[in-house]
């Protein structure tokens, strides 16, 4: 973000959040400012207990000891200058130390320094096959047209599904791959802390998201930012899944935070005028043959409900060599990161066409700003109604999510012996499944490939309905090639195999990683397909 | 939708209920086209401000101008109410798709599924238009009461409080009574499924039941309602409401009933296609039963009643037959869902499983 911007940006998220702030205060029920103040330091006070690690913690003790110790005998003035400090406090916090030179440089830093990080990891490659194209290793497919057309046109909010911590990493280079300008994103202050990540989250243009501060005033703060942002005409990558999925399913429960900013942006530039007033919603997918935090992940989803913890900080991202480990496995193999991008929608969840317009689902034209209209037909905010319509743009790109999931042949063999192994225990719920792994018989390759060689036909037939996307190498469906490819992977990488084969048979190695890589194709009716008629069990 | 509010609205289908909506819509104040395609009867309308084939010699408010332009009906009003059988639904939906704007609000007032993939009315509304803005209203409205001025209450749902805010505004009246509920989903379902027990209703009357039996239809078929809607995303406290359960005494126990009235033919005797045709309206429930029970099959819940309804409209089964299989089934459970353990629990407890194994022997 350019500094100009910056300042611009700074200034109208402040004066936005203030004038809110009091025009509430007049409402009958409405929180009086001192009670808003005192809630805020509250929660402040709160974190700050919670998490004595927190960074920067004096420096907010103390900031919030002086807003206590003024708030005492505050009159008008004096507390509508408390609530300009705090707010002030906040914009800044979220926007962190960008600077003009870093962002400029950061377009063309990333592209550089990725490829050269990589090789570092992996000296032989670099010796044997020269500085590698990382073409080679991300594939960018999908709608990459619409893409490109929609930043033209107006602002992009890009929602990807979320594996992994190089997934920003990843569409940040994707990003330039494809010739389109950076996008800023809220990452969390975690990513920061990460000795790898924080070089690209400084770089990438993220701006910073505390989730441990809890103070409704600091949520108002980061949705206005991500608004006016986005009314600049700055395209943001939002991951409305939350956090990483632990489980390795589709995200289906998704956070809807900054999809409501792109609707409100949208509104406020009906309101203003703006020449490009249209906010575009581009879900993307990323798959991963083997995902770099899978053991984590996995193992947090298998606490029991509730207790997985929100933020991680220790997992395998977090450790330079598995991060090595990792890299090396994924170029050695001509890994396979595949970017898919959906087709764009509008904020309403409507698809547009070539032109950027929007099309219902007839495909005849739509003028949405008719839908944002009040009783006096001008458009304008109803906070009902455009939850409705975040609901409804939120299920459109859960939607995207599981037609653009693209299988690949470590999801489809860990999810055929999986199903395989369900079946043949179905008196075992899944946690002593996963504990004991059935009975460790295994299963014959001769039945097991037919069974991949099935699933593979039936994740086709889906691909071919449009229900979801398939690999070069699952369409092709040779079973025996498929397992070879995902012993491969999971090989390369995890330490505990995933699945073994001895002799003529397949036997399941951690069973938390094979669950974790069949979840990505769990839900798709392809069960069926997995498991065997009952002479094929036995 | 502009700053003076017109006062006007449309409604899309002159069969009975689309009539009867129109002509409340007209007796408060609003400029209603009503939209059918028979010119004949939009000539009757117009002269002489009746709809006999639906409704007999009951007059028509003067604010109600029959058309067969849909163009028209669609730009003409902000308030859509769409009221066509569901089997012609999707395409006069379609139709519709060609005029309206994305301020517009369309409500659909036909209580029925559409067969393939078991698609509610606003849903088709949503696939078939731009329009988001959608609701559903449903309840115990037979026409020819609330024409006749019969106090009652309806419900209008939407995601939407503007929708349910501008249906209640216009519908409402001395007479008629609107409630919001947001559970769109249950409220369609609720308005469809209540059709298949009003044939069930309507068997047990022409066999000469009379209130023990209505009500144990009621309940058991509220329980199979609930069950349905769940299991598709309905929020089951909706079937206690004036939709689910308020809808169903209405049904089942009202002649006035066309879905009673197949029930009742057929106990007398009557062929499906005979009395289809001798209705000379759509009765809904004959379409929702083959949907429900196609779905409810392939998801596996358990309703017993739609089964028989099924079996006698389709399969062939006497009423009677019906009846027996009805009351001879094995379940003895009114909620299948507080059931205390009564069997074995695999891997549960090995002294249970050995205490009841013990208790078998004895037994036998």
């Amino acid at each position: 973000m350019r500094n100009e911007i910056r300042d611009a940006v700074v200034t109208e998220v402040e004066s936005r959040i203030l004038e809110a702030c009091l025009r509430q205060a007049e409402l009958p029920g409405g929180l009086p400012l001192d009670v808003l103040v005192n809630d805020t330091l509250y929660h402040e006070k709160k974190r700050l207990e919670l998490h004595p690690q927190a960074p920067g913690r004096d420096d907010d003790l103390a900031f919030w000891g002086h807003v206590k110790s003024r708030l005492g005998n505050a009159g008008g003035p004096e507390l509508r200058r408390l609530l300009q400090e705090i707010i002030d406090r906040f914009v800044r916090e979220v926007l962190g130390n960008f600077s003009d030179a870093v962002y400029r440089l950061s377009t063309s830093v990333l592209p550089r320094t990725l490829p050269v990080l990589l090789n570092a990891m992996s000296p032989q490659r670099l010796l044997s096959k020269g500085m590698p194209d990382l073409s080679d290793t991300i594939r960018i497919e999908g709608d990459i047209e619409g893409l490109r057309r929609c930043e033209r046109l107006g602002t992009v909010i890009l929602t990807p599904t979320h594996v992994s911590n190089l997934d920003s990493v990843v569409i940040g280079w994707a990003l330039y791959a494809m010739g389109l300008k950076p996008f800023t994103f809220g990452a969390g202050l975690n990513l920061f802390a990460n000795p790898l990540l924080s070089f690209f989250m400084r770089n990438l243009g993220a701006y910073r998201v505390d989730r441990t501060k809890t103070a409704p005033l600091y949520k108002d703060v980061l949705k206005e930012y991500a608004t006016v942002t986005l009314e600049m005409g700055q395209s943001q990558l939002f991951f409305p899944g939350g956090t990483r999925a632990r489980s390795g399913f589709i995200e289906q429960h998704l956070k809807l935070g900054l999809l409501s900013s792109g609707i409100h942006a949208y509104i406020n530039n009906l309101v203003r005028g703006r020449a490009r007033p249209r906010v575009y919603v581009v879900p993307c997918t990323t798959s991963y043959e083997v995902v770099l935090e899978g053991e984590t992940l996995i193992e947090d989803h298998l606490k029991l409900v509730g207790k997985s913890r929100y933020i991680i900080t220790d997992d395998e991202s977090f450790r330079p060599k598995q991060v090595m480990r990792f890299f090396r496995s994924v170029l050695a193999m001509d890994g396979r990161i595949v970017l898919r991008i959906a087709d764009p929608l509008d904020v309403f969840g409507n698809r547009v066409d070539a032109e950027g317009e929007s099309i219902d689902a007839r495909g005849r034209r739509v003028d949405i700003s008719r839908y944002v209209l009040d009783d006096t037909g001008r458009p304008a905010h109803v906070p009902q109604r455009d939850r409705v319509y975040v609901r409804e743009v939120g299920a459109a790109v859960a939607r995207a999510f599981r037609e653009h999931n693209v299988v690949l042949a470590t999801n489809l063999v860990a999810f055929t012996l999986f199903e395989h192994l369900k079946a043949r225990h179905p008196t075992m719920d899944l946690y002593r499944l996963l504990r004991t792994g059935g009975d460790g018989t295994g299963v014959e390759m001769g039945v097991f490939a037919e069974r991949v060689r099935a699933v593979a036909v039936a994740a086709r037939e889906l691909a071919d309905a449009g229900e979801l996307h398939v690999t070069d190498a699952v369409a092709e469906g040779n079973p025996a090639r498929l397992v070879g490819s995902a012993l491969r992977h999971y090989g390369s990488y995890h330490r505990n195999p995933v699945i073994t084969r001895r002799g003529d048979r397949v036997f399941a190695g951690d069973m938390n990683l094979l669950y974790y890589y069949h979840n990505r194709l769990a839900g798709y009716g392809l069960e069926a397909a997995a498991v065997a008629d009952s002479r094929e069990v036995a | 939708m502009s700053e003076s509010a017109p006062r006007t609205a449309s409604v899309i289908g002159g069969g009975s209920w689309g009539t009867a909506l129109a002509h409340i819509l007209g007796t408060h104040g609003y400029e209603t086209l009503l939209w059918m395609r028979d010119e004949d009867t939009v000539r009757e309308v117009n002269e002489e401000r009746t709809n006999r084939r639906y409704l007999g010699d009951a007059p028509i408010d003067p604010h109600v101008e029959a058309t067969s332009d849909l163009a028209r009906s669609a730009t003409h009003a902000e308030l859509i109410l769409v009221v066509v059988p569901s089997k012609a639904f999707r395409q006069v939906a379609n139709a519709l798709g060609d005029h309206v704007v994305g301020d517009q609000i369309l409500v659909s007032a036909t209580k029925g599924l559409q067969e393939d993939g078991m698609k509610r009315m606003s849903q088709i509304l949503r696939e078939e238009t731009c329009c988001r803005k959608v609701g559903a209203l449903s309840g115990p409205n037979l026409a020819k009461e609330v024409l006749d001025g019969h106090p009652t209450s309806t419900v209008v749902a939407s995601p939407f409080e503007e929708v349910i805010e501008k249906a209640e505004r216009m519908l409402s009246g001395p007479r008629f009574r609107l409630y919001g509920n947001f559970d769109i989903v249950g409220v369609e379902l609720a308005g469809a499924l209540k059709n298949i027990y009003a044939i069930a209703g309507g068997v047990a009357a022409g066999l000469g039941f009379a209130a023990n039996t209505q009500s144990a239809l009621i309940t058991r078929g509220l329980a199979e309602m609930c069950r349905f809607g769940k299991r598709f995303g309905a929020d089951p406290a909706t079937f206690q409401g004036l939709a689910g359960v308020g809808d169903m005494i209405a049904t089942c126990t009202s002649t006035l009933s066309r879905n009673h009235t197949v029930g009742r033919l057929l106990a007398g005797g009557g062929k499906l296609e005979d009395i289809v045709e001798s209705l000379g309206m759509v009765a809904e429930g004959v379409e929702t039963t083959r949907v429900v029970h196609h779905y409810a099959r392939r998801e596996r819940i358990y309703m017993p009643i739609a089964e028989a309804v099924h079996r006698m409209l389709f399969e062939g089964a006497t009423p009677e037959s019906a009846l027996t299989t009805l009351m001879e089934r094995a379940s003895r459970y009114e909620d299948l869902d507080s059931l205390i353990h009564t069997g074995p629990v695999a891997g549960d407890s090995v002294v249970e499983s050995a205490r009841l194994a013990a208790l078998n022997r004895r037994l036998e």
